[in-house]
């Protein structure tokens, strides 16, 4: 299969990376979990996606230490990560897997950790103080985590990963089994820390939630890098597929001759019932430009534009190719 | 009338499941929403008949929950949230067990079990043990066996958990199908809420055992006159300041400039700015409220 | 993206009542129950007694027939007591209902370990892969699948305990000839197969009760090991000490006592009394069954008229040696119905609280 071409975002480079993966590979015996990666995510929220089997999960254990590489580096906050226990300070992981203490209580757990990240006791007190309540659990702190809810568990787990106030923060599925209050909360306190300047990794395969965090993707496919960037960018790459915009204009029929007038429009599909015009097209740019222009002229007033497949899905669907 | 509830109360102890609950819902996909803890799952076992209510009536498809249990679950299909297969056994042998325990004999439930894989389209995966599927292909099971005895009524419990895109966009174009092609209704029950748009026409949102919003998704979704949701390729601020100039109010949300212009207007404003900023605008539509709002807004008002 | 090229096709066939469920249940344990190969090997080993059975049976027929084939067994055999060998037929039933106790006997082993190859998992891997709301989304009470889950254990014993000994039965008729041993002992016949059924309910109650305490089948099959052999060892010692302390006693009295018969008959007599009344062995789990089993099958009776061809001295000791327990069998009947009963309330109250859908 013909990949895609990896291209980096298009704008200026203004901080420096924190996760940088250098030619990184990781293999299992024959079996190749990661293949020559080479990576680098810098402050913000990047979201991180890919099928199952991808590589993510990989990824994530070698960015956070628990796993070594086969080959190549992998840094972050420019150290080098394997068998480096004090960088786990600035590192925070909420994982995948429910595994918690189940008789702690969850100002116990979240105390612990504030603990063992190395913060002294009346550090580690406000801290836990603090972190539980930004993860709106304060009223729920003194039950036993074997009561919870999975919601509740998520916070907890979310909170054990900021107690210690990281630098950089890596979310495997955060918002699974979350309820959509406990799922707004929890996207509040991710892009609240990436206005903080952190960098925040999350890894979902809920396409929509991570549309809603970031435009910026890092998508995995068979353990290589298949694209990386900001979704707009990666999307005007993908050049096998035209871009598809539906225009909703009362004289439509009008606006598709005009339509077809120019040079980079490929096919035009009229949508009766809903008084639209659905547009194929390889240069959104030149097409979009126009379009403030012709809305302007008599009887052409454009009601309504938008495009269908402009967003992480089918980026992620033309990319994966299933 | 799918089912109904008249002033049905549900209580553990100390704690209300379902507090006086009076709902009717139609025939079709309805949609079953509600945070943590909302009654959902108690209400659905109520629906099978599997849990005595302690107050109040209510049918489903007809039929009297208090006293027809069987005869509903003969005509109710249930894909549970966990897993609940054996690993050990080959797909269709589960498809055509889970269709004997319906009562029907033992070679028909094998028939059928061929008929409704190859609907779910898990082809020589069948003949697997259920230990080598995919997350993708287990839900696909599961779904085939809820399906076997062609029930009525279809109940999905959180279906696309932990799936990724590819195998979600299956599952949910299944439910689709069923529900809107071959005349099956579902109750389908997710806190993903484009899921729930993508597949339901009909919504029931639960809220600490009460009902808290129900009707056609359409009708909820209250479209805002004169209000415009705006995606620009660049940055939003001077544009947001010109439509300021002209009279219009805006907000930034996520990724999103909503715009309230004047009344008397139209959004032939929007492209005048557009078209003065040297702005290409990507995304204009009438601004309606996301399932998601909705659902916020019901359990406020709570 | 599945192209839908079958379609999906409503059906219209019609459902069964829900009083057959169990059936498929059933049908189903006993297809996974004989894919273990330790299962299979074990009841094929099981036969090994029903052979043995029709065997002896065969000779017995042969005997009573004064065959000219068992003439050289009698001189093998001394022990065979000539008044036997004069009238065998008289004593027809007596052999009948011997052979097929110690048959029982043997068999009810083989069903401790066949119900320990299938029991444990039978509930608990329902309970292991969440498999509960599949079964209870569908039109079945509770009541079917106890009793689908029961037929699983129900089939496995009938093949080890009823169709061998119907098969040994039908043998032995065949070979003696005589079709007055139906009359005879057509009443055993049915007595054995009733006790089948006595340790089918209770046994096979009390491992589903106990696998539907636990996922993890181990710990059940454990478990089920611990009530077989700790009960049984339990019992057995507590019997031994017993005893021991019982003949010190008698050993000490009679050195108070000077009398003409130190031990002796009277010492003998005086175990058999208290063995009437003794009730340790109802600690035993086999042990009840098989006193039970002892009962329903009139064995008792047997060793007594076997005991009159032994001289008159010698009776009493050989009926101590040969005889069980001899302890009223109600005691060992109310032992087993309460833990039947036990059994039903641990199920009742162990399902109903995983009516979960979780």
């Amino acid at each position: 299969m013909h990949l895609e071409v990896v291209n980096q975002v298009a704008r200026p480079v203004e901080v420096t990376p924190i996760v940088v993966f250098h030619e990184v590979s990781k293999w299992y015996g024959n079996v190749i979990g990661i293949n020559k990666l080479t990576l680098q995510i810098r402050a913000g929220v990047t979201g991180l996606l890919g099928p199952n089997g991808a590589g993510k999960s990989t990824l994530l254990q070698m960015a956070t230490g628990q796993l070594r590489q086969s080959q190549g580096s992998v840094r972050v906050l420019n150290r080098q990560v394997w068998n480096n226990p004090a960088l786990n300070r600035f590192i925070g992981l909420c994982p995948e897997q429910d595994a918690f203490y189940e008789w702690m209580t969850g100002w116990d757990f979240v105390h612990t950790c504030a603990r063992l990240s190395g913060l002294r006791r009346g550090e580690a007190r406000d801290a836990a103080k603090r972190t539980i309540e930004s993860v709106g659990m304060t009223k729920n702190q003194g039950r036993a985590i074997r009561g919870y809810s999975k919601g509740m568990r998520q916070r907890i787990k979310m909170a054990q990963a900021l107690v210690h106030n990281p630098e950089v923060l890596f979310l495997d599925e955060p918002l699974t089994g979350t309820d959509p209050l406990a799922r707004r909360d929890l996207m509040d306190i991710i892009q609240r820390l990436a206005g903080e300047g952190k960098s925040v990794v999350v890894s979902s395969h809920v396409l929509h939630e991570v549309q809603s965090l970031t435009p910026n993707i890092v998508l995995l496919n068979h353990g290589r890098l298949v694209a990386e960037g900001h979704v707009r960018d990666i999307r005007n790459l993908i050049d096998k597929h035209p871009h598809h915009i539906v225009l909703v204009c009362d004289d439509y029929r009008k606006l598709a001759g005009r339509a077809l007038a120019w040079d980079d429009v490929e096919g035009v599909r009229v949508l009766a019932d809903q008084s639209a015009l659905m547009v194929e097209t390889r240069s959104p740019d030149d097409f979009y430009g126009r379009l403030p222009a012709l809305s302007l002229e008599d009887g052409m007033a454009i009601k309504a534009v938008y495009s269908d497949d402009d967003n992480l899905e089918a980026v992620f669907k033309y990319l994966v190719n299933k | 009338m799918l089912f109904q509830f008249e002033g049905v109360t549900k209580t553990y102890g100390a704690v209300t499941a379902l507090d006086n609950l009076s709902v009717k819902v139609p025939v079709g996909a309805v949609g079953l929403l509600g945070p943590n803890g909302s009654g959902k799952t108690t209400l659905i076992r109520t629906l099978l008949g599997l849990i005595p209510v302690d107050r109040g009536s209510g049918e489903v498809l007809g039929m009297d929950f208090r006293r027809r249990q069987l005869d509903i679950r003969r005509v109710v299909g249930f894909a549970p949230e966990d897993e609940c297969l054996f690993p050990h056994m080959v797909g269709v042998e589960f498809a055509a067990y889970a269709g004997e325990l319906v009562g029907m004999p033992a070679k028909d439930a094998l028939q059928r079990a061929h008929e409704v894989l190859d609907y779910v389209g898990l082809g020589e995966a069948r003949y697997r043990k259920v230990e080598s599927y995919s997350t993708g292909m287990k839900q696909r099971l599961k779904l085939a066996s809820a399906i076997v005895h062609d029930p009525k009524l279809l109940i999905l419990d959180e279906p696309t958990n932990g799936m990724d895109p590819a195998g979600r966009q299956e599952v949910l174009e299944l439910a689709k199908d069923l529900a809107h092609n071959k005349g099956m209704s579902l109750l389908f029950s997710s806190h993903l809420l484009p899921d729930v748009e993508a597949v339901c026409n009909y919504v029931v949102v639960l809220g600490s055992g009460k009902l808290l919003a129900e009707g056609l998704i359409q009708e909820l979704k209250r479209v805002h006159d004169q209000c415009f949701e705006v995606r620009l390729k660049d940055d939003m601020a001077p544009f947001a300041r010109r439509l300021t100039a002209m009279g219009c109010s805006t907000e930034v949300q996520d990724d999103v400039l909503r715009v309230r212009i004047p009344a008397g207007h139209s959004p032939q404003m929007l492209w005048q700015a557009a078209s003065d900023e040297n702005e290409q605008i990507r995304y204009l539509r009438p601004q309606r409220s996301t399932l998601e709002e909705v659902f916020l807004t019901a359990v406020e008002h709570a | 993206m599945p192209i839908f090229d079958q379609g999906y096709q409503h059906w219209s066939g019609t459902l069964s009542g829900h009083a057959w469920r169990w059936l498929a249940i059933a049908r189903r344990g006993v297809r996974v129950g004989l894919t273990n190969r330790l299962l299979r090997v074990v009841m094929l080993v099981a036969w090994m007694p029903a052979i043995a059975l029709a065997f002896v049976l065969c000779l017995w027929g042969l005997i009573e027939q004064k065959s000219e084939l068992v003439a050289p067994l009698a001189q093998m055999l001394p022990f065979l007591v000539p008044d036997l060998l004069a009238d065998p037929r008289a004593f027809r039933v007596e052999i009948w209902t011997l052979c097929f106790s110690y048959f029982m006997w043997i068999e009810l082993y083989f069903s401790m370990v066949v119900i320990l190859l299938v029991g444990p998992n039978l509930i608990s891997q329902d309970l292991r892969y969440n498999a509960l709301p599949l079964y209870f989304s569908r039109p079945l009470r509770r009541i079917d699948y106890f009793l689908g889950k029961l037929g699983v254990i129900a089939a496995f014993l009938a093949m080890v305990i009823v169709v061998p000994s119907l098969t040994a039965y039908v043998l032995g008729l065949l070979f003696s000839l005589d079709l007055s041993i139906v009359r005879d002992t057509f009443g055993l016949l049915m007595a054995s197969i009733a006790y089948g059924l006595v340790i089918t309910l209770s046994a096979g109650l009390l491992v589903l009760a106990l696998s539907s305490l636990s996922r993890n089948s181990r710990y059940i099959a454990l478990f089920w090991l611990a009530i077989w052999f700790v009960s049984s060892v339990v019992a057995a010692t507590l019997d031994s000490a017993n005893q021991q302390q019982q003949r010190h006693q008698a050993w000490q009295a009679s050195h108070q006592r000077p009398g003409p018969n130190f031990g002796g008959v009277d010492y003998v007599q005086a175990e058999i009394d208290a063995a009437k009344t003794n009730w340790r062995p109802l600690v035993s789990y086999t042990g009840n069954l098989s006193r039970v089993g002892q009962e329903m099958l009139g064995t008792d009776a047997s060793w007594e008229k076997l005991s009159q061809l032994a001289p008159p001295s010698q009776r009493a000791q050989f009926l101590f040696v040969y005889m069980g327990p001899q302890y009223p069998w109600y005691w060992s009947a109310a032992v087993l119905i309460g833990l039947f009963g036990l059994s039903a309330c641990i199920l009742k109250w162990s399902i109903k609280s995983l009516d979960r859908l979780k």
